[in-house]
């Protein structure tokens, strides 16, 4: 195996490249210790296989974020066999600043000039064999985004591990030379790395190699007041200035560049994206675009997709052992709740696949950076950044998101304290799955009123967090290291549809594996708490004395007509129902008559006894049918009553019941409470919960007229739950991806008991004044919103003192 | 016409206009990143706008564009001329 590692500066098109040699076979994982994504891959060429690995992008070796920690550590690995550096052929001066420092690693390297139909569109030409001579390393073309250039770069990396002894390539670094041999004396340390390389670095005062390297600071130090002594000369000024000035010189041996009086592509776009006036109204008509391509038309695109989930679902449900009447079998209890929980989770796949899909779209094409240079002051004053951005967007900031791929996305943000806040007030953005619970509630209460109540609930969730943000870092976070806002913006590229459908599968996979798996994880939990201690032995024999008046009631009809043979025994009857239920579930999901006529066909043949009855053809069949329809709506109704008495009997119930005395401030009765506690799984659960305690049987009754109609709450019930939905912490896919992102379980736990506090506090505050002055529930909610945003613009407005930043040296 | 060497910093220079850096007062890391990304005595920068909220802003330096807040901005200092 041959370790290749694929190094360059940002926007160079290093992850293009990355797909044209691993083409899908991609792997994801972490790098050790850190959330930063490594993305490697195993290529076979010529007999050999090896091991491409796309590190972060990085200007230099110094260690300002943690993706330029993770490239540099990487790199000292010993375990790299060929280095392959791409470079941006348009912006090749500054490119090279990397370029030396990677050559002077001594380690083989091919060096990739890709974009060159940028480079020729801009009329840049590059003599490739005076660069291959000057840098003594192999040069190779390409063009990743046409998929040109992979036969080379691949023959090349093969000629290159070959080379062991080419000759080291050295920059001549003047007045320092005297002093970069005498460290070089005192290193001992065997190392594939060129004893040079660690020598430079150790006089720049690089405090890894030093320490791996064993030389004493106190000789650096020396060294450093000798030069400037004698020199009067900075050391990590003098060494920048000699790369960027050999750079130069390179630059202008081997690029001939025809200065076109034709202003490019880059400058034009800016000119409107990043105009004074309409930088914003450019800004908000994107988020509105994303809101309509992945949010609406992803909705719509779930109902082609739900029938195929219902149709698995059906279909797992069909091998699991079968209902005898209202004793469903353990088993098949827990598979369907298993399957429920993971079909409502894969139902959101389409909208993210879209969601990824355009926000590969806009990263691609350079937009993301400006989009933090546009919004930068503004997170500035509430302790966020720039680049807070992207993540909050993903959580769902207006439009509705997740927060799992809020949270990890802040892994770039190299301002620490920024980075923390983020990751902390990502969880408040508008997560998509608690739109249906929000729905719920509104076409319960509020049906009038839907679209202005959801705009109060989608913006409120920006000055929460934005309140929030500039809350902790204020306090807990104040110590916190910042960063400056320092960030390159890349000339505009078109995206390449690989690349895009690359990335949105990515993260669609990611969401999949650890959203779903711990997901699952907790719904075994949420089971057994609902499903234990079990019903009470009274209600029990109450509810099976009904069953069984169903049931003579049905075998006292049946002997009156023709077909009783077939239904003469108790388990003929159950039989039947199932039958019954099965069908209609299938039929239910087809539409034509053609299907529906094979559907019949099919049932037929599997039950050629019963079928009859589902489908009658004379009266007598119709009479049985009739019945058994009666029947299976008696079993669905006590069933759902067991399922009742279990939740108020289980330990998730008594748990709710014990928080009444502190819920019922804000109106919240123990049925409401276990509605959120499941939601703790996933918030899908939170409506099943409510939408099955409140179905109390009545089949034809939808969930939201069961809840207007029950008369326990009234719309200030509804906005109290609906305040403590908003602000309450995620579920626990997004807390583990917390604690994963900020490496603490102390964040975690915050990230978990300051919402609630704030969503309890906030609860009984509004829920109190509302029922003491009279409020609606729109005036409830309309001064909770106004409140809200009060407090975001006081707080952003009181942060007039001009941040300082700070960087530990 | 009079021709004036200005001694400004690089947040105090207007839309479009060249500059040449002659030191930066910044430490540590953040002076390392400043010279990592091109800020070299002896290089010229342009301004080319503010942000629309005025802060950061966008400047050239070593034939490409960069987003710095003010408050780094007036860390390096740079001569213009007029």
């Amino acid at each position: 195996m041959i370790n290749v590692a694929l190094a360059g500066q940002p926007n160079c098109g290093k992850s293009t490249i990355f797909n044209m040699l691993s083409g899908v076979k991609q792997h994801v994982a972490n790098y050790p210790g850190v959330t930063v994504d490594k993305m490697s891959a195993q290529v076979k060429h010529n007999d050999d296989s090896y091991q491409i690995v796309d590190l972060p992008g990085t200007y230099s070796f110094s260690m300002f974020s943690l993706e330029e920690q993770v490239a540099k550590t990487f790199l000292l690995d010993e375990e790299t066999d060929v280095i392959v550096n791409v470079v941006d052929a348009s912006n090749l001066r500054r490119n090279l600043y990397l370029t030396f420092q990677l050559l002077e690693l001594g380690k083989p390297m091919v060096l990739v000039l890709n974009m060159m139909d940028i480079a020729a569109k801009r009329k840049i030409s590059i003599d490739m064999e005076r660069l291959a001579t000057l840098l003594n390393v192999q040069v190779v073309q390409a063009t990743a985004s046409q998929q040109v250039g992979k036969a080379e770069i691949m023959a090349a990396i093969a000629t290159a591990r070959k080379q062991e002894d080419a000759a080291l390539f050295k920059i001549n670094y003047h007045q320092f030379e005297p002093y970069i041999a005498k460290i070089e004396e005192q290193i001992t340390l065997q190392s594939t790395i060129a004893r040079r390389w660690l020598a430079i670095k150790a006089l720049e005062g690089d405090a890894l190699i030093i320490e791996k390297t064993g030389i004493k600071q106190q000789l650096i130090d020396e060294f450093n007041d000798e030069i400037h002594h004698r020199y009067d000369l900075d050391i990590d000024q003098g060494f920048a200035r000699l790369r960027y000035d050999n750079a130069d010189i390179l630059f202008h041996e081997c690029v001939k560049e025809q200065r076109s009086a034709q202003e490019n592509l880059t400058n034009k776009v800016d000119r409107i994206v990043l105009n004074h006036w309409l930088a914003f109204p450019v800004l908000g008509a994107i988020i509105y675009l994303i809101y309509q391509l992945a949010i609406v038309a992803g909705y719509q695109l779930t109902n082609y997709t739900w029938p195929i989930l219902a149709a698995v679902k059906n279909w797992i449900v069909s091998w699991l052992p079968q209902a005898q009447f209202i004793d469903v079998p353990p088993i098949t209890d827990f598979v369907v709740w298993m399957v429920n929980s993971t079909i409502a989770l894969l139902n959101y796949v389409p909208i993210f696949f879209i969601l990824f899909a355009l926000i590969a779209i806009l990263e691609d094409v350079g937009y993301m950076p400006r989009m933090a240079f546009i919004l930068d002051r503004l997170f500035k004053r509430y302790g966020l950044h720039g680049q807070s951005t992207l993540p909050l967007v993903l959580g769902g900031a207006l439009v509705g998101g997740c927060a799992v791929p809020g949270v990890m996305a802040t892994k770039g943000i190299a301002d620490e304290r920024a980075r923390l806040a983020t990751i902390l007030t990502v969880p408040y953005m508008n997560c998509m799955a608690k739109v249906p619970f929000y729905t719920l509630l509104l076409g319960a209460f509020f049906p009038t009123q839907m679209t202005l109540m959801m705009f109060y609930i989608s913006t409120v969730t920006l000055f929460i967090a934005l309140s929030v943000a500039r809350l902790i870092t204020a306090t807990f976070l104040a110590n916190r290291e910042t960063a400056p806002f320092i960030m390159e913006l890349p000339a505009y590229h078109l995206p390449t549809v690989k690349g895009v459908l690359l990335s949105a599968m990515q993260r669609v996979w990611l969401y999949i594996k650890k959203v779903v798996t711990i997901v699952l994880a907790v719904a075994v939990v949420l089971f057994v708490l609902l499903q234990y201690p079990g019903i009470p032995d009274q209600s029990m024999s109450q509810l099976r004395l009904s069953a069984e008046k169903a049931l003579s009631d049905f075998d006292h009809k049946a002997q009156k007509t023709a077909h009783y043979q077939r239904v003469d025994e108790q388990q003929e009857v159950f039989a039947l129902i199932n039958l019954y239920d099965q069908y209609k579930a299938q039929r239910m999901l087809t539409s034509t008559k053609e299907a529906v006529a094979s559907l019949d066909q099919a049932f037929l043949a599997a039950n050629p006894e019963l079928f009859p009855l589902v489908r009658p053809e004379d009266g007598d069949a119709k009479k049985i049918n009739k019945e058994v329809r009666k029947l299976s709506k008696v079993s669905k109704k006590i069933r759902m009553e067991m399922k009742n008495e279990k939740i108020s009997s289980s330990f998730l119930g008594m748990f709710g019941r014990a928080l009444e005395p502190v819920s019922q401030y804000c109106g919240f009765d123990w049925r409401i409470n276990v509605a959120f506690l499941s939601s703790f799984a996933a918030r899908e659960s939170a409506v099943a919960t409510l939408g099955s305690i409140y179905e109390k049987g009545q089949q034809d009754q939808r969930a939201e007229n069961a809840l207007a109609s029950d008369g326990a709450y009234t719309p200030l019930h509804a906005v109290a739950m609906l305040i403590f939905m908003i602000l309450t912490p995620p579920c626990i896919a997004t807390m583990v991806v917390v604690k994963l992102q900020s490496d603490s379980y102390g964040w975690m736990a915050f990230a978990i008991i300051f919402p609630i506090s704030l969503g309890l506090i906030c609860s009984v505050l509004f829920f109190t004044m509302a029922t003491q002055l009279g409020w609606s529930g729109e005036e409830m909610m309309r001064y909770f919103y106004l409140s809200a945003a009060a407090i975001a613009i006081g707080l952003g407005v009181s942060n007039r003192k001009k941040p300082e930043w700070s960087v530990s040296e | 016409m009079s021709i004036a060497t200005q001694q400004l910093s690089l947040a105090d220079l207007s839309t479009g206009q060249h500059g040449v850096i002659q030191g930066c007062q910044a430490q540590g890391a953040l002076k390392l990143k400043l010279l990592n990304m091109g800020f070299i005595p002896g290089t010229q920068v342009t301004m080319i706008r503010n942000a629309p909220l005025r802060d950061p802003i966008e400047i050239g330096i070593q034939n490409y564009l960069l987003t710095l807040r003010r408050s780094e901005a007036r860390l390096i200092k740079v001569t213009s001329h007029d």
